[in-house]
């Protein structure tokens, strides 16, 4: 029995005196490998963009033109507010009031 | 015809900057000038109607849409006179062809340097077109901006 106890004790070391030579050994191979671990990347910043490519478009905002409608038409009624904004701005600028200033448009295209 | 660029000169005066230029035809629907060019040349509106634009995305294309419209007496192209000297507007002739007097940077700085009143009128009648442009569109820029704050705050 005695031999038994002593010869389990044995072997138990043996085997953790095993584990632990080749744990250091993998650590030694880790450490002395010419290639490096992988690291995780830096997330570059992304750099600073004060102008957008896009227009931001408010949700609130409806869309001014349904899909159905023509883009030729759509650029005539563009022109159209152009020219009517132009001549309320004239005639602001011909006698300069507030209410001249915020008179409202009557263009199809804002209405 | 009298051209709002030589306003209070002498009609020899007048005559004398009127010779610097170089008549120019604009056929129907081609581009006196685009966006982006280099501007060496200023021009007076003799015939016909030059139509600026600017381009717009719209739907997903880039359309030219219309900024202003420049009649016979009137000025385009000024700068050629203003720093960084590119144009910032496209210039066609939209439905008729038109016809302009080409007046080169090179020339109007030597007339200017030989002739200072002359030039100095030329100068501040150039600065009533710029400024009533920049009338014009702060004018429509607050108009345009007071819709958008009444939609946000509605």
């Amino acid at each position: 029995m005695d031999m038994l106890l002593m010869g389990l004790c044995l072997g138990v070391a043996g085997v953790v005196f095993v584990a632990l030579a080749f744990g250091a050994a993998m650590r030694s191979e880790s450490w002395n490998s010419s290639v490096q671990p992988e690291l995780p990347l830096v997330q570059a910043a992304a750099p600073a963009r004060f102008f957008s490519d896009r227009v931001a478009v408010p949700r609130s905002v409806p869309p001014l033109q349904g899909p159905q409608v023509p883009i030729e038409v759509l650029l005539l009624q563009i022109e159209n507010h152009v020219r009517m904004e132009q001549a309320a701005a004239e005639s602001f600028l011909a006698f300069p009031t507030h209410a001249l200033l915020h008179s409202k448009t009557t263009s199809p295209f804002v209405n | 015809m009298t051209h709002e660029l030589l306003n209070g000169l002498s009609p020899t005066e007048a005559e004398k900057v009127l010779e610097l230029g170089t008549r120019l035809i604009v056929p129907t629907g081609t581009s006196l000038f685009r966006l982006g060019d280099p501007a060496d040349r200023l021009f007076l509106v003799k015939r016909g109607r030059i139509r600026l634009t600017l381009p717009m995305q719209v739907r997903g294309r880039e359309e030219d849409i219309f900024v202003e419209e420049r009649a016979p007496g009137q000025t385009v192209g000024w700068s050629a006179l203003i720093p960084p000297y590119r144009f910032t507007l496209t210039a066609t002739a939209p439905l008729f062809e038109a016809e302009v007097i080409a007046l080169s940077q090179e020339a109007l700085r030597q007339y200017f340097a030989a002739n200072p009143a002359a030039g100095h009128k030329i100068a501040l009648n150039l600065a009533v077109v710029i400024g009533h442009r920049l009338q014009l569109f702060q004018t429509m820029w607050l108009r345009e901006m007071q819709r958008t704050v009444e939609v946000r705050s509605a």
